[in-house]
Parts: C-alpha cells; sequence; structure tokens
C-alpha cells in the first residue's frame, strides 16, 4: 500500500517539477535561445513555435488532462466502480463514429459545427447507455455493460467507415490516435470555457454525489432521487470528455487512471478527489506529451501522445493492481432469467438452426455472374474457398462463447468475455509486432507469433493474480489493462499511415479472409477437444457462481478450479483470435443470450451458448461476404452488429 | 429475356416473381459484355493500384482489379476502360470470383505476400515490386514497368511508356522557372499533420529529374514519406510549399487561421502552390502527371507573376 509520506498534494508538486523540466528541455531543443523563445520578436520563427505552439499544446494538454480526469472521478463515483472510464461507457465510441459520418457525409456540417457533431455523437451514445439501463434504475454493472456493448457497436460501425474509406479518413486515424499538436490558441479557447463550467458543475454536485457512497437504501433515505441524480452527473461527465475527445482526439488511460492513481495516494474524500485528480490527470497528459516531443524531435515519426498515454498506462495499471483495495461491492448478482422447462428442445432448435445456416453458407452465394444456384458452379470455384471460412467461423464463434460461459460462471459476473480478459488483445500484440517487424511474414509465423503473444497474456494474469487467489475484480482489470495496450499499439500504427495497416485493420475487425482449410481444421479440432475438457468440470460451473465461502464447503478447491478454467479460457480464446481477429463480440454475447432464453444450469448453457456462438459467426460470415459483394465486410463485425442489436433489445428488459 | 420475365409475372406466387428477378438478374449480368482481349494477351488480375494503372497506360488492361471507385477517386489516371472487373478491396481481393475468372496470371506487391500462397491456386503469381526498402523508387518504377510489360507481351509499348514518361518529365523540366526554390511536396492528413514525401519517393524521384531540389531531407518509411506534425516544417528554411490535393474537409479553413502555418518559412518565403490529385505510390502515369501538375503550378504562378509586375 501507500507508504505515509506520498500525498496527492506532494504527487502532484513532484510531477510538476518534471513538467517544468521537460519544458525546459523541449524549448531548448527547439531554438537555440530556449525560453527566450516565448518573448521572441513577433516574426521570428522560434517565437511563433513557441508562443503558438508550444504553449497551447502545453495548454491544451494540461486543461484535456483535467477534463478527463474529471469525468473519471464522476463516472466512478457515480457508478461506484473502478473501471469506470469514458471508453467502458460507450462516450468514445459515440464521438468517434459521428465525426466519421460528419466527415464522410455532411463535410459542411463538420466545418461549422464540428464540436456539436461530436458532443451529439457521445450524448447519443451515453442516452442509448440509459435508456437501455433505465428500467434498472441506472444500477452500475447494467449501465457499464450497456456502456460496454454500445462501445463495441459504434466502433465496429466505425472500422466498417474505415475499411472502406481508407485514403479518406486518415487524417480521422491520426485524431483517433489522439496527436495533441496545436497551430493556435482555438484549441485551448474551445476547451477552456467549456470545461471550466463542468468543473462549477460539479463541485455543485458533489455533496449530494458523496452521499453515493452510502448504499442505495440509504442514500433514499435521506431523500436524494438516484436515477436523476445519476443522470446529472453521467451527463456532465459525457459533456466534460466528449469536449475533449472532440478537440484532442481519443486520449486514453488518463479518465481511468488519474482518480484511481490519487485515491492511492490519500484522496479517498470525493471532495479531494474532485481537486487532485483533475490537477493530476492534466499534469500526467502533458508530462507524457513532453516527453514524446523530446524524443521524436528530429525524426520522422509520429508517435501519437493520446494513444501513448494508454501504451504507457497500461504497465502502470498492471503494477497497481496488486496495490489495489477494490472495494467489493455486493454487487447486484445477475436478475435470475425466466427458466426453460424444457432446454435439450432449446438447445436442438438452435443446432437445427445452425445446420441449416451451414448449409446456406456453404452452397449459396454470388459470383462472376450475379446470384449463383447450388450446384450451377464448380466446387472448386465456389465451395472450396467457402469450407474453411465456414469452418473457422463456427468454431471460432463456438470457441469463444464456451470460454465467454466459463468465464462470466467463474467471475460471476455478467459482463466478463475472453476480450476484457486480454486475452485476444495478447494474441493481437503478438500478430501486430510481426507485421511490423517482419513485413510481408506469411500466415504461419503471424499464427506462431499470435499464440506467443496469448500465452504472454496469460502469464501476465496468472502471474499478478496467483497471490490474489483469482479475485475475479483483479483478474478482469488485468485483462482490460492488456486490452488497453493492445488497442493503443494498434492506434498508434495506424495513425503512422503506412499502407500495410489496411490488412491489419481487416483483421483487427474480424475476418475470416485469410483463412485456409489446415488452420480451419486444426481450430475445429481444438475446439473439440477443449469442449470435451470442459464438459466433466460442468460441476465447478455450476458451484463456483455460488459464491467462495459456499463452493469451498461443498468440496470444490476454489484456487485451483478457477485456475484450471482460466487456463482453459485462454487456450479457447487464444485459438478463436488466431481465426476471428480480437475483437469478437461473442464471448460476451451468447452465454448472455442463452441465459436470457432460460437455460440456467452449467450443461445447458455451454451447449446452448456453443451451438449459438457458432450459428451467429456462420451467419455473420454469409451476410458479410454477400452484402456488398465483390467487397466484404468482416465476420466480427456483422456479428457484433446482429448480436449486438438483439443484445441492446433484451437488455432493456433484462 | 423478357418473354422469361413475364412468364414470371404469370404466376402470383411472391416467391416465383422473386426467383424470376433473381433470374433476370442473372440474364442481364450475362449479356453484359465481357472486355474484348488481344487473341494472345494473358488475362491479368492485379491488386495494386500503380501496377493497373501502369497495365492500362500500355494497353493491356487487366481482367480485373481492386477498388475501382477508389482509384477513380485518387488515381484518376488514367481512365479504367469499361468492362474491367471490381475485385473489392485491395487487401481481401474476392477470391471465389477471382477463380471463376479464368485468370492466367495475378501479380501483386510484396505488400500482399500474404496472399500469395492464397492466390497461387488459381493462377500463377507474380511478384513485382517498386518498394523493397532499398532500392531507388525511380529505377524501380521503370524496371517494373519493363517487367509488366513482357508479362503481357507488350514490351514495345512498356519501352514506349518509359521513353514517353521522361519525354513529359524532361519536357516539363525544361518548363521550370529558373530559380526555383526547393519544394516541399506535402499532402495534407488533417489540419495539423502533413504526409512529406521524401526524397526516395515517385514524387521524390520525379523532382529530381526536374532539377528540383527536396527540401526534405529527414527521411521517411518504408514506402517514401513521413507523416509529421507541422511544426516539424518549421525548420526548414528556404523552400517553397507544394500542397498535393484533395485537402480533407475542413483543412482549408483551418490552416487559413493558423499562425504557425502562416509562418512556416516554406510557406511565408512564396504562394503555396496546390496541385491536384496524385497518386504517389503509383506507376510511371503517376510521375508524368505529377510532373504536369507541377509546371502547371509553376508556370501559372509565373505568368501571374509577371502579369502582376
Amino acid at each position: 500500500m501507500t507508504t505515509p509520506w506520498v500525498t496527492p498534494a506532494r504527487l502532484c508538486a513532484g510531477f510538476a517539477l518534471l513538467l517544468a523540466v521537460l519544458a525546459a528541455c523541449v524549448l531548448h531543443q527547439n531554438s537555440a535561445v530556449g525560453i527566450a523563445a516565448l518573448w521572441a520578436d513577433g516574426n521570428d520563427i522560434a517565437g511563433v513555435l513557441a508562443r503558438y505552439n508550444w504553449l497551447p499544446r502545453v495548454t491544451a494538454a494540461l486543461v484535456g488532462g483535467a477534463g478527463l480526469a474529471l469525468a473519471g472521478v464522476l463516472f466512478q463515483q457515480t457508478l461506484r466502480n473502478p473501471l469506470a472510464a469514458p471508453t467502458t461507457l460507450g462516450v468514445v465510441g459515440g464521438v468517434h463514429l459521428a465525426l466519421l459520418l460528419g466527415t464522410l457525409f455532411a463535410p459542411a456540417l463538420m466545418l461549422h459545427a464540428r464540436g456539436l457533431v461530436g458532443f451529439a455523437g457521445g450524448a447519443g451514445a451515453m442516452a442509448l447507455v440509459f435508456a437501455l439501463a433505465w428500467r434498472r434504475n441506472l444500477a452500475p454493472t447494467v449501465v457499464v455493460l450497456a456502456g460496454l456493448v454500445v462501445n463495441l457497436y459504434f466502433g465496429a460501425l466505425a472500422v466498417v467507415l474505415l475499411l472502406f474509406n481508407e485514403e479518406a479518413l486518415r487524417g480521422m486515424m491520426i485524431w483517433g490516435a489522439g496527436s495533441l499538436a496545436q497551430n493556435n490558441w482555438d484549441g485551448v479557447l474551445y476547451l477552456l470555457p467549456r470545461l471550466a463550467i463542468a468543473g462549477v458543475a460539479a463541485v455543485a454536485l458533489s455533496r449530494a454525489l458523496a452521499l453515493l457512497d452510502l448504499d442505495d437504501t440509504n442514500a433514499r433515505n435521506l431523500g436524494i432521487s438516484l436515477a436523476w441524480l445519476r443522470a446529472a452527473s453521467l451527463g456532465l461527465g459525457v459533456f466534460a470528455s466528449a469536449v475533449v475527445i472532440v478537440e484532442l482526439g481519443i486520449v486514453g488511460f488518463i479518465g481511468l487512471a488519474a482518480p484511481s492513481i490519487v485515491r492511492l495516494a490519500g484522496a479517498r474524500r470525493l471532495a479531494s478527489r474532485l481537486v487532485w485528480a483533475p490537477i493530476f490527470g492534466g499534469l500526467l497528459l502533458a508530462v507524457t506529451d513532453q516527453v514524446l516531443e523530446l524524443i521524436t524531435l528530429n525524426s520522422s515519426m509520429l508517435i501519437p501522445t493520446g494513444a501513448t498515454t494508454a501504451a504507457l498506462g497500461a504497465p502502470l495499471l498492471l503494477w497497481l493492481i496488486p496495490r489495489l483495495n477494490l472495494a467489493r461491492e455486493p454487487g447486484s448478482p445477475p436478475s435470475p432469467a425466466p427458466r426453460s422447462q424444457t432446454p435439450g428442445r432449446l438447445v436442438a432448435v438452435l443446432a437445427i438452426g445452425l445446420v441449416v445456416a451451414v448449409i446456406v453458407a456453404l452452397f449459396v452465394g454470388q459470383g462472376a455472374d450475379g446470384w449463383d444456384w447450388p450446384f450451377t458452379r464448380p466446387w472448386d470455384e465456389t465451395g472450396l474457398w467457402r469450407v474453411p471460412r465456414v469452418l473457422a467461423a463456427g468454431a471460432a464463434g463456438a470457441m469463444l462463447a464456451v470460454a465467454g460461459t466459463v468465464i462470466q460462471r467463474v467471475s460471476g459476473n455478467a459482463m466478463a468475455s475472453p476480450e476484457v480478459l486480454g486475452i485476444s488483445a495478447g494474441t493481437g500484440l503478438g500478430v501486430l509486432a510481426v507485421v511490423l517487424l517482419l513485413p510481408g511474414a506469411g500466415v504461419p509465423v503471424l499464427l506462431g507469433a499470435g499464440m506467443l503473444g496469448a500465452l504472454a497474456s496469460l502469464a501476465v494474469l496468472v502471474g499478478l493474480n496467483a497471490r490474489s487467489d483469482y479475485e475475479p475484480e483483479r483478474v478482469l482489470l488485468t485483462g482490460i489493462s492488456v486490452l488497453f495496450l493492445f488497442d493503443a499499439v494498434s492506434k498508434i500504427v495506424l495513425a503512422g499511415g503506412d499502407p500495410r495497416t489496411q490488412q491489419l485493420l481487416a483483421w483487427i475487425s474480424g475476418t475470416t479472409y485469410y483463412v485456409e482449410l489446415p488452420l480451419a481444421a486444426t481450430v475445429a479440432v481444438l475446439g473439440l477437444v477443449l469442449f470435451a475438457v470442459v464438459r466433466p468440470l460442468q460441476v465447478w460451473l455450476d458451484l463456483l457462481p455460488l459464491g467462495m465461502p459456499t463452493a469451498r464447503s461443498l468440496g470444490v478447491n476454489v484456487g485451483i478450479s478457477r485456475l484450471l478454467l482460466l487456463v482453459l479460457v485462454a487456450l479457447l480464446t487464444a485459438g478463436a483470435t488466431l481465426v476471428v481477429g480480437p475483437l469478437s463480440f461473442i464471448g460476451l454475447l451468447a452465454p448472455n443470450l442463452v441465459r436470457i432464453m432460460g437455460l440456467a444450469r452449467a450443461r445447458h448453457q455451454l451447449a446452448g451458448a456453443a451451438v449459438l456462438g457458432a450459428l451467429v459467426m456462420v451467419m455473420a460470415d454469409w451476410v458479410g461476404r454477400m452484402l456488398l459483394f465483390p467487397s466484404e465486410i468482416p465476420a466480427g463485425i456483422v456479428a457484433t452488429l446482429i448480436g449486438g442489436s438483439y443484445f441492446m433489445w433484451r437488455l432493456r428488459r433484462l | 429475356m423478357r418473354r422469361r420475365a413475364a412468364a414470371a409475372r404469370a404466376v402470383p406466387a411472391r416467391r416465383a416473381i422473386c426467383i424470376g428477378w433473381l433470374l433476370g438478374l442473372a440474364l442481364f449480368f450475362c449479356a453484359v459484355p465481357g472486355f474484348a482481349q488481344a487473341e494472345d494477351a494473358p488475362r491479368v488480375a492485379v491488386i495494386d493500384w500503380g501496377q493497373a494503372q501502369t497495365l492500362i497506360a500500355i494497353g493491356a488492361p487487366p481482367v480485373a482489379m481492386s477498388q475501382i471507385p477508389a482509384y477513380n477517386e485518387w488515381v484518376a489516371a488514367p481512365d479504367v476502360p469499361e468492362g474491367v472487373r471490381d475485385l473489392g478491396l485491395r487487401v481481401q481481393p474476392n477470391m471465389e470470383l477471382l477463380s471463376q475468372l479464368d485468370i492466367d496470371v495475378i501479380t501483386i506487391t510484396s505488400m500482399y505476400s500474404g496472399l500469395r500462397e492464397r492466390l497461387a491456386p488459381i493462377a500463377p503469381v507474380k511478384t513485382i515490386d517498386i518498394y523493397d526498402g532499398q532500392g531507388a523508387v525511380w529505377e524501380q518504377t521503370v524496371e517494373s514497368t519493363r517487367r509488366l510489360g513482357a508479362l503481357v507481351g507488350r514490351e514495345a509499348a512498356a519501352d514506349a511508356l518509359i521513353n514517353d514518361t521522361q519525354a513529359r518529365i524532361d519536357a516539363c523540366a525544361a518548363q521550370v522557372p529558373e530559380q526555383t526554390k526547393p519544394l516541399l511536396v506535402v499532402q495534407f492528413m488533417d489540419a495539423r499533420h502533413v504526409r512529406v514525401y521524401t526524397q526516395n519517393s515517385l514524387i521524390g524521384s520525379v523532382l529530381e529529374r526536374m532539377g528540383i531540389a527536396n527540401a526534405w531531407q529527414a527521411g521517411g518509411n518504408y514506402w517514401g514519406f513521413a507523416t509529421v506534425p507541422l511544426e516539424r516544417l518549421a525548420s526548414i528554411d528556404n523552400a517553397r510549399m507544394v500542397v498535393v490535393k484533395p485537402l480533407p474537409v475542413g483543412v482549408a479553413e483551418e490552416i487559413d487561421t493558423s499562425v504557425l502555418w502562416h509562418h512556416l518559412p516554406a510557406v511565408n518565403n512564396a504562394p503555396v502552390l496546390y496541385v491536384p490529385p496524385v497518386w504517389g505510390f503509383g506507376g510511371l502515369p503517376s510521375a508524368s502527371r505529377f510532373a504536369r501538375v507541377l509546371v502547371d503550378a509553376l508556370g501559372e504562378d509565373c505568368s501571374a507573376g509577371r502579369a502582376g509586375s
């Protein structure tokens, strides 16, 4: 834990000193006169650079970082969740999508009201999240679940736009990575008044918000309308983060990390966090930015600050996790869904659906002369290409669904999924490294690197969590950190504008395009073997969600069973990720859907989720291949769009 | 076709109409005339736009190429002849479609080498590279034009294209005003970031052959460009800015109010030259196009200057 001599004030003072030193270095590197450039003659380029480029940039970083940290404090306080941040609540996805759409379809609007477009996107996404969670009185877990789903959903749409408008949206990739470069004071003048308003409003709300530290019943007894208080506080957070994101691009991690770090440094009360988190957030962003300035000063590289804060922040977060005192909130367990009386028949119906989908996917399609009837063309011009894709899509869908079911039962958390665990992100990092370091490497090398990445992220997961007995929250937090790292690195790469990145983008979005039969068969066999291993462990899956003491008293060795199940999840996820990319949605979706359908026992949920996962992926792959023929939409994205729509619709009645 | 459609209309069931419509659609696509090919010319499919451009320029257009609409927007010249099939995204040419088009040879660059093994069963795959991280881009571009010419049996046309390109660039070079400053050729990514073309890029090579110095000396990536924020250009004195269009949305307005932009020496020294879109990673047709648009811009500027004085 923290040593007594660390206080928020000392921490911030240290960072301020660091910033001053760095700033002097950067100025000195920029021109021979150093700090004197700030008051140099009006037309001297060194003076212009210092006054209209460097100074606005530092100011924008300080102000923007403060805004994000403020949003983070509001989100975390309101939802009583240390993982709440603009990213986890759908805001970032909404702003991003709105700006992409604006650039493509309403350039005039973007010209005059860029901020409005972005804010509308962020607010729209948040409104959607509110609407989805309203019936549950905006309960923290439901809000975060809805936020993650909305973020993924909008992210999928954004990837489609980027994939098909590569050249037109190049600049948006830089924005998406959060470069803080400034040309004049416009950016700061945009940020400052808006964030000042947000700050004043947050202080005004702070007394009521502090009462949220009590539990719901007590707070309600004090006469607070919880739903409206939460809505006001979250809305304020959205405003602050949307303002920063529109102006500076997507700056990761600050909103999540600054509040957590000042809390660790001893700012326990809301009032003191409201003061210190924004100060620290601003300093953190400005320091990172100045370090990057120093590094890239005389090179031709572009390293965007926003993505780098996330990349640097991820290891910091990993370091923090064992030190983090996660107050285990009582939490609302997943609401009991109606139990189906005939689970076997339900699974059988799903299986029939899967068979039909496979037949359609294999035999129906478009060709050189439009739609073909089955068997009109030779097999090697149609089916030969389709078999590996259908097989791989089905196997990956089933594996992710099983992995999702297991991790959700082990953690007792409906929000858990393989991608949140970071295994898919680890695979992604491995593949990314190969694409960058060995241009033109073949598929086998990519696969090997992906497997190594998955194992490495598993090792991190186990290494950091063995001592805490695989406490579910810590495991999830570890996974999210790895996901952050992957997201950040891929954004840095995309911002560089390397022409190869388009292939990367396609793989990240989950296409089966690159799958060949041997790989598909290997993955399918791996899936079957792992499924056979999971089945005897179903007892654990039925008992673990009952809570540790109960499980233990029923004779389950909680530590070992969790470790074993985690390894299984990792293997299932790695296998599937090699095929459909790291950002699948099926692992989150399928287990929840079959639970809503009424498959409550582990045995039925596993089988149902596997079949449903395969069904959705096969359908998604086929639709993705046919919709814009001869271009293709990656199966992962279509699955997100199909499944996400259904999931959001059901979430309202959860 | 009309009789068939009439028959379908007579059947009341909606499904029959639907099937009839699809059948009509299929017949319609059959009726689309295939591209007329010379008897002995191999049927080529290309993925890279530079290669497609070169093949079209030497009169042997490919049977199929990638992303034709985007090509029209970003490469612009020469026009894609009618009848060339679209293969979909460059990173994901449609395999099923490729296998149905009786392709004789597929050409790729090493950027797409990940696809090589997948494409091999469809037709022999030829890798023809310009960018290999070491060689001079100009020589590689000329060489790749020769190899493409040899591939389709039009060596003479390829040589003619090479000579013609060189003649055009020389002709343009002759029109370059004396005392032209070193040029900084950039393309805007957004209002605060540009892509600068290095010496070892297609654009840089054209500058060199026109006897114009490239003001960007700091090097770049594998593909001959660097993506940098504007302030990185501040240290470049004695240069003139050339902006390759199109400008992203809002950039024109934003740089207009940008103090930094107007104080950059390369902007301050002389009026900025804006030139129409040129594909910076293309083949020889893009090279001569750049030479022409650059000279046009320089020339206009000169005549305007003369008229003014």
